[in-house]
């Protein structure tokens, strides 16, 4: 089952899976959660997925492809708009702009120019 | 196909980009005054060359990666089939003739929180007839190859034609 949830103005997509007889996974994000029903009781408990730590409230920007990072626009203490262009990464032979999916300030650049990134590596930080 | 035809433009990319028509629209331009390749670096694009972007519909990164590799097979074997001449594509995407250069290819995507919009450039030198001295050694075209001009609307059909078959493969 997937859904939508809205908290505040951000947009979480939310995936509820059935793993075992009595195991569920909730995906939110990137970020998994297992669920285990215990047998005679309400209560749930769970164990969260091996998924980096993340804060979700924090705005973070994530490189979506693995490259190298060819040109930054923005400097720390700096507010972006959502959509505005914040760094170049290249990746075999593509050009990738990436552009900002929240307005806000930058708390934190985590990326310098000519730096490689991985797949999901944090980039930039935004308050 | 749908094109949209240009006497001059500063680049087709650029213009795709700014533009966000359409998918599959085509952007063709006689000569570019700022053509580019990867890290800005300049492309000679004067006119006879073929310069065009394609809009791609809105796919996943890795997808448009592979098609984006692809890109330089398809170009090699248009120029195969039709002329018989032997490319050699140099990974991940330029195509060598005689050891220089006759394409080059270009994506830019535009990712925010999923991939906004993506544009392939292609510059393929077809009928230019000679290369400035610093590029002579590097640089080569259709028409120094064969001697003769050769049909620019007939090898951009083939290649769009060949990325389209490409792209539906791979997104299945």
């Amino acid at each position: 089952m997937k859904l939508k949830l809205r908290i505040k103005d951000r947009e979480y997509e939310v995936e509820i899976k059935k793993e075992e007889q009595d195991k569920f996974k909730i995906k939110i994000g990137q970020k998994e959660f297992l669920f285990q029903e215990e047998e005679g009781e309400e209560k749930i408990s769970f164990t969260r997925a091996s998924l980096p730590k993340r804060d979700f409230l924090k705005k973070e920007l994530l490189s979506p492809i693995a490259g190298i990072i060819s040109e930054i626009f923005v400097k720390e203490g700096e507010f972006v708009k959502k959509d505005q262009k914040v760094l170049i990464l290249s990746a075999m032979k593509m050009e990738n702009e990436i552009v900002s999916e929240f307005s806000g300030k930058v708390k934190e650049i985590l990326v310098k120019k000519d730096q490689e990134v991985k797949d999901g590596d944090v980039l930039i930080v935004l308050i | 196909m749908k094109i949209k035809k240009y006497k001059v433009v500063s680049s087709t990319n650029l213009l795709a980009k700014k533009l966000r028509p359409e998918p599959w629209l085509i952007i063709l331009a006689e000569k570019q005054t700022v053509g580019y390749g990867k890290k800005s670096s300049r492309w000679f694009s004067p006119k006879g060359g073929l310069y065009f972007s394609i809009v791609l519909p809105k796919s996943k990164i890795e997808d448009l990666q592979t098609l984006t590799i692809l890109a330089a097979f398809i170009v090699a074997k248009t120029i195969k089939d039709n002329f018989s001449l032997e490319p050699l594509i140099k990974l991940p995407n330029d195509v060598l003739l005689d050891q220089k250069k006759i394409c080059g290819i270009l994506t830019e995507n535009i990712i925010g929180k999923e991939v906004k919009s993506s544009v392939i450039g292609i510059g393929l030198n077809t009928n230019i007839d000679k290369f400035p001295k610093e590029l002579e050694d590097e640089a080569t075209s259709l028409k120094i190859e064969l001697g003769k001009e050769v049909d620019n609307e007939k090898i951009l059909k083939q290649i769009v034609e060949g990325l389209k078959e490409q792209l539906k493969t791979i997104s299945e």
